[in-house]
């Protein structure tokens, strides 16, 4: 077994080489990285758009929305990152290339997943603290160090919730084979997070908050700063819904591991 | 064809569809709250246009850029280049094919579903007569643009930026997330000339309010008709040059 440490730097290793790779066609990197910031930007668009139309949303001001919106943002980037070679585990699990992962004493779920950096996620990153900065501003949320911290501990379990979703719905490849309308299915439900959820009626509302717990990526925990008078005590839960989900996830992973018997090419 | 062979995958672009226009209900509805018009729009009118906006997307999605980009990068296009195919037209019939199951599969469901669930009520009016035209014409210039964007690994070889670039400028200027009506009138005047509303804009008015007169409705096509041809002269312009830098790595 290796420890942490040797992980962390065999992780930076592999990320070098792959940046390395993926500098060999420049026009195209540049184009995604500016692509990916306006991209992150346009859902905001459509909300100015409609809050011209509208003074609020369920409740919630414009400003407000930007900070959820913001708050979501920074939340979905580890997912873009970090976890972004799921996306090509349908290819690797049909033809057959997910073998190699078997044969190397390593954690099969970090050397599958570090295969791949995602740099131009770095740019929403970017946008989203910019956002959260600027809305924090303009709403005067004071930011004491247990607040920061608080952000923190907030946004691990927020990131750790959109990870798990996607991760387990590409984990459907070991099963389906084609994941990649399960993973769409995934990523077009974490596009409803940033709205508020009290627009859903109940069954919709307990689903999004128990089942397939989208609410917790930023409505709920976003509420921390916004409204921390009248959360319920639901939202405190946030971060250990996401270390659950995570572990519920690897627990998936392995299974579907385990059960991969390669195919026949 | 091909697209039937993983079947189950039908199943949960469906789902994922529906769940789509269940939120765009929540959405409006919380919206329209206390409010019966939005620039001249109802409630039933919005959802309408939202709803089959969706269902749209998935039929104009061609994905033709992605296809030709890889054979680019791939060097399958040399395959082509021999024989006396044309290029375009040759993607165009086989993105076309596409199409057509996905408006078996898709759309139609959305619109029974829409009929059944959510009973919402469509207006009748020469506008519904002149939609398939509309949206066959609104393919034309998505697959023109998809195309083009496609045609561009000729020099950059991976086009996934150019790609989604394109998919956000579409997706906010022509009209298929919020309708054009909403954004302010300096900035409608604008979308009004650029080819996006021709996409999503067009065939979706015609459906959600198909009365508006015949002038009306054949100066919308007629507009459309435009831009199929001008983006269509620009993507023949486009492949003759850029076929020109093609280099092929390997074989």
């Amino acid at each position: 077994m290796l420890t942490l440490g040797e992980y962390l730097r065999l992780y930076f290793i592999i990320e070098a080489q792959y940046i390395k790779a993926r500098m060999q066609y420049r026009a195209d990197f540049m184009i995604s990285s500016i692509g990916m910031f306006f991209s992150s930007l346009a859902t905001l668009g459509i909300f100015w758009v409609l809050f011209n139309s509208i003074p609020s949303l369920a409740g919630w001001s414009f400003i407000e929305m930007v900070f959820i919106y913001a708050f979501y943002m920074i939340a979905i980037s580890p997912m873009q990152i970090l976890f972004d070679h799921i996306w090509q585990i349908r290819f690797e699990v049909q033809q057959g290339t997910f073998l190699k992962y078997y044969f190397r004493p390593l954690n099969m779920m970090f050397y599958y997943m570090s295969e791949m950096f995602d740099i131009k996620g770095l740019t929403q990153l970017a946008a989203g603290i910019i956002l959260l900065i600027y809305a924090s501003v303009q709403l005067g949320i004071h930011w004491s160090p247990i607040r920061i911290g608080l952000l923190l501990i907030t946004l691990f379990g927020a990131a750790l919730v959109l990870i798990s979703i996607t991760v387990t719905a590409g984990c459907a490849a070991f099963w389906i084979t084609n994941a990649y309308p399960v993973l769409g299915l995934a990523w077009k439900l974490r596009e409803f997070a940033p709205y508020p959820m009290s627009i859903y009626d109940g069954a919709f509302r307990f689903a999004f908050t128990y089942i397939l717990p989208i609410g917790f990526i930023a409505y709920y925990p976003a509420q921390v700063f916004l409204r921390p008078e009248q959360i319920s005590p639901l939202v405190y839960l946030s971060p250990f819904v996401g270390v659950a989900l995570f572990l519920l996830t690897y627990w998936v992973w392995t299974k579907g591991v385990n059960s991969y018997s390669g195919t026949g090419s | 064809m091909a697209g039937l062979v993983y079947r189950t995958g039908f199943i949960f672009t469906i789902l994922g569809n529906m769940v789509y226009i269940v939120v765009s209900y929540f959405l409006w509805r919380s919206i329209y709250q206390n409010l019966t018009t939005i620039h001249g729009l109802t409630f039933n009118d919005t959802f309408i246009y939202v709803a089959l906006g969706s269902a749209i997307f998935i039929l104009l999605k061609t994905y033709a850029d992605w296809g030709i980009g890889y054979e680019i990068r791939e060097g399958m296009i040399a395959v082509y280049l021999t024989k006396p195919v044309d290029y375009e037209f040759y993607s165009l019939f086989s993105s076309l094919g596409g199409m057509l199951t996905n408006l078996a599969a898709i759309s139609f469901p959305t619109i029974v579903l829409l009929i059944m669930v959510f009973r919402v009520s469509f207006s009748i009016g020469p506008g519904l007569f002149l939609f398939p035209f509309s949206l066959l014409i609104a393919f034309l210039i998505s697959f023109f643009f998809d195309y083009m964007i496609g045609i561009m690994a000729f020099y950059t070889e991976s086009i996934w930026g150019l790609s989604i670039t394109k998919e956000i400028i579409i997706s906010v200027l022509s009209g298929v997330l919020i309708p054009l009506q909403y954004y302010p009138l300096a900035i409608q005047k604008i979308l009004f000339v650029l080819p996006f509303q021709a996409i999503y804009y067009s065939p979706l008015m015609m459906i959600t309010r198909p009365n508006q007169g015949w002038e009306t409705l054949l100066s919308m096509l007629f507009v459309q008709l435009l831009w199929a041809v001008i983006l269509f002269t620009l993507s023949r312009v486009l492949y003759h040059q850029a076929v020109k830098v093609l280099r092929i790595s390997g074989g």
